[in-house]
């Protein structure tokens, strides 16, 4: 079954976080400064980007100083009543086994909505009063509605790690699953992150779960990626859709344009439906988004762009009634957009060769590329001497004959003759 | 063994040479003797002699200087109308010096010609009747316009029966000092039907292994020059593996840049030939149909005969579960 490698490969412990060495040693004096006694702050407050390791810092130290961790986030936590309820009792007496305790605030960029001004009040009163270490996290520290509560805490500052250290991480977790990577793919995932180190790692299980190797061709899309809402999140909101309204919702969360939009879907939809019904039904669905993508073009009336997004949302979304979903199947970048440029480039020295044949054989060149061809690549690629003789009889230049002998070693021989 | 390509060093240079289309070749002769030669359609499946009866006719005429008097246009190179009033034009118009008061304009795939271009066609060929006669050259007869198929006497091009078809290859092996065995000509035939050229080239390609040519090798040299492979992908569908499927497709329209037209017609042939259930091949049929209207409509050619591959897996699936 599927795991989520984030938290799979969390760090146990504060040796394993990558980057922030100093915030991390401020972060631990400061909970050793308890054992002397109540310290002048008692509560810090950690702030930084997203997914840099400020949450699982925090767990981690819980973990190597054997400390009872008592976590919420703000979802939990939004009236006065409700944080007295925990925080107020976790933080004021000891552990229910005796042992120490720590008292985990996150998410605090959460409450700053007016409803919640009772809950941002009543933490601070929590935090005067504590009798234990309570750590705040919120992405911004600065935020107005913070200002008094950030006053009687130990403002502590998590930047984001450098691609080496990403990368650090990223090595490891590929050593755990027995995946050999290649340096230059791991450098570019840890690069895209610009830091974040969760979406690296999502990224990573993305790409590399499941397999042995993964090469720098394998990550060389993830400039597609989006950072609001990744295109992978799209595709399930539209694949796995249940309603026709989250399915076609999906279209205005993707930052690819409709027709990359489209190749995502077309290109992952078989992989996901695996009853023949199913997968039927929603190619169906795409060859009549693609009708559809064709009256547009006949008649220039883009209004017709809202028949396509519904055929390649919700009539794939619909399509999907017997196929079962077993395990964690990967999202893959359009293979077709891949192959294109490279196919385009070849059609085109087909056609060049095939105005040679043109030339002596009395056939057309689109004919000639087609049927004649083939055989030329068979010839040049075990008989050199028929090959140089054909070459010079058709008159084609260097490029070519590398072509037809498929490699350099043929080629050369070839034109030694 | 010589270098150049055989299909042309083999091609017959005079009416006499040509070892089939009896009929046909009497007709042409005939042209010769009264040196009158009328507007003509080569109708017929390609590798039979289309180009090759014209041209012959053409020499026979003129003699070796025929090329001065001759123009060959492959319409599926040039096929628009500007072709038609520009390069057709300048040609036809421009009496002849020879001694035969026409020259011989030779539209080879005419077929490929679009409606417009034949159009023009027409005017062309009755304005200049006097100075140059047509000689179109097509698979289909059906789609030239019926104003021009009115205009010229009819030529019908059958494949060659296969006692023909092996004494001309067992005759180039000779020149060519190739050993061809006898299981290796019946595959050659087996693959190619009674295409001449392909026949031809693929001799040519096996003889590049410089071994005697058995079947195994000819065949090895189909699957290699055409990765088209129709109904492979069929098969493949049938099976239930729609991404594998779905992969050959994609090499076949992106890599060998075959029509999705020409794809698709091509199922529609298979089906009918393929080992399944009688009443199963009436329902593919109309998904292949629906398809084929959609292709005209569509934006993608893959994404509309990817479609009719999932259509080819869910049957397949049914069969497997009505059986």
């Amino acid at each position: 079954m599927y795991a989520a490698w984030t938290v799979k490969h969390k760090p146990k412990s504060l040796s394993e976080v990558v980057g922030n060495k100093d915030a991390i040693q401020k972060l631990v004096n400061w909970v050793k400064s308890w054992e002397r006694g109540i310290p002048k702050k008692r509560a810090v407050f950690i702030y930084g980007p997203p997914g840099i390791g400020k949450t699982v810092s925090v767990e981690a130290l819980a973990n190597d100083y054997k400390m009872e961790l008592v976590e919420k986030n703000a979802s939990d936590y939004r009236t006065e009543d409700a944080v007295k309820r925990f925080a107020g009792l976790a933080s004021q007496y000891g552990s229910l086994f005796g042992g120490k305790r720590i008292v985990l605030l996150d998410e605090l960029d959460g409450l700053t909505g007016t409803a919640d001004r009772g809950g941002v009040r009543a933490i601070t009163e929590v935090v005067k009063n504590a009798q234990c270490p309570i750590v705040l996290i919120a992405n911004d520290a600065y935020n107005p509605r913070l200002s008094t509560l950030r006053n009687y805490c130990l403002l502590i500052e998590f930047k984001k790690p450098s691609a080496s250290d990403v990368m650090k991480h990223l090595k490891r977790i590929c050593i755990r699953e027995g995946i050999e990577a290649e340096e230059k793919a791991l450098k570019f995932i840890a690069q895209r992150s610009e830091g974040d180190v969760r979406s690296a790692v999502n990224d990573l299980q993305a790409l590399a779960q499941g397999r042995k190797r993964l090469t720098y061709e394998d990550v060389s899309w993830l400039g597609y990626r989006d950072r609001q809402e990744s295109i992978f999140n799209v595709l399930r909101m539209i694949i796995y859709g249940r309603t026709c309204i989250g399915a076609k919702r999906a279209v205005d969360m993707a930052d690819v344009d409709m027709d990359m939009l489209f190749e995502w879907i077309y290109e992952n939809v078989p992989a996901h439906l695996n009853d023949p019904h199913d997968l039927a039904k929603a190619m169906d669905a795409l060859s009549m988004a693609d009708v559809y993508r064709g009256r547009i073009r006949a008649t220039q009336d883009w209004s017709f762009i809202r028949y396509v997004i519904d055929f390649m949302t919700a009539g794939v979304a619909m399509a999907r009634q017997n196929s079962k979903t077993s395990g964690w199947i990967p999202f893959k970048f359009p293979q077709r957009i891949k192959m294109l440029s490279r196919s385009k480039a070849e059609r085109g020295m087909q056609l060049r060769i095939g105005f040679k044949i043109k030339r002596k054989c009395h056939i057309s060149a689109n004919r000639a590329a087609k049927e004649v061809l083939p055989y030329l690549r068979i010839i040049f690629r075990n008989n050199v001497e028929m090959a140089a003789g054909i070459a010079k009889w058709l008159e084609l230049d260097e490029d070519m004959i590398e072509y037809l002998a498929g490699n350099k070693k043929n080629a050369e021989a070839i034109k030694e003759m | 063994m010589s270098f150049e390509m055989w299909a042309e060093k083999y091609r017959p240079k005079s009416l006499d040479e040509m070892v089939n289309q009896k009929e046909i070749v009497e007709r042409l002769k005939n042209f010769v003797e009264t040196r009158n030669v009328p507007h003509c359609i080569f109708a017929g499946p390609p590798g039979t002699g289309k180009t090759t009866a014209a041209l012959c006719l053409a020499r026979d005429l003129y003699g070796d200087g025929y090329r001065e008097f001759i123009m060959e246009l492959n319409a599926s190179d040039e096929r628009g109308i500007n072709v038609v009033r520009e390069t057709v034009k300048t040609f036809a118009r421009v009496r002849s010096v020879g001694e035969i008061p026409f020259k011989i304009m030779i539209l080879d795939e005419a077929d490929n010609m679009t409606a417009d271009a034949q159009q023009a066609l027409r005017r062309t060929m009755e304005r200049y009747t006097e100075t140059c006669r047509f000689i179109l050259c097509a698979n289909y007869s059906g789609k030239i316009i019926e104003p021009i198929q009115s205009r010229c006497a009819p030529f019908r091009f059958t494949f060659l029966p296969r006692e023909e078809h092996d004494r001309y290859l067992q005759f180039i092996a000779e020149k060519e000092n190739v050993t061809l065995l006898k299981e290796g000509l019946d595959a050659i035939f087996e693959v190619c039907g009674g295409d001449l050229r392909k026949a031809i080239n693929t001799l040519q390609a096996a003889s590049s292994f410089n071994k005697p040519i058995d079947a195994k090798t000819v065949y090895s040299i189909a699957g290699r020059a055409h990765p088209a492979d129709v109904q492979k992908m069929i098969e493949t569908a049938m099976k239930g593996d729609f991404i594998e499927a779905r992969k050959q497709l994609r090499n076949m329209i992106q890599k060998y840049g075959v029509a999705g037209s020409d794809i698709i017609r091509q199922i529609h042939t298979e089906i009918f030939r393929a080992e399944i259930p009688e009443p199963w091949k009436i329902k593919l049929a109309d998904a292949i149909g629906e398809i084929d209207y959609r292709l005209v409509q569509g934006a993608d050619e893959e994404v509309q005969l990817s479609a009719l591959l999932a259509r080819l897996v869910e049957t397949g699936y049914e069969m497997r579960m009505a059986s």
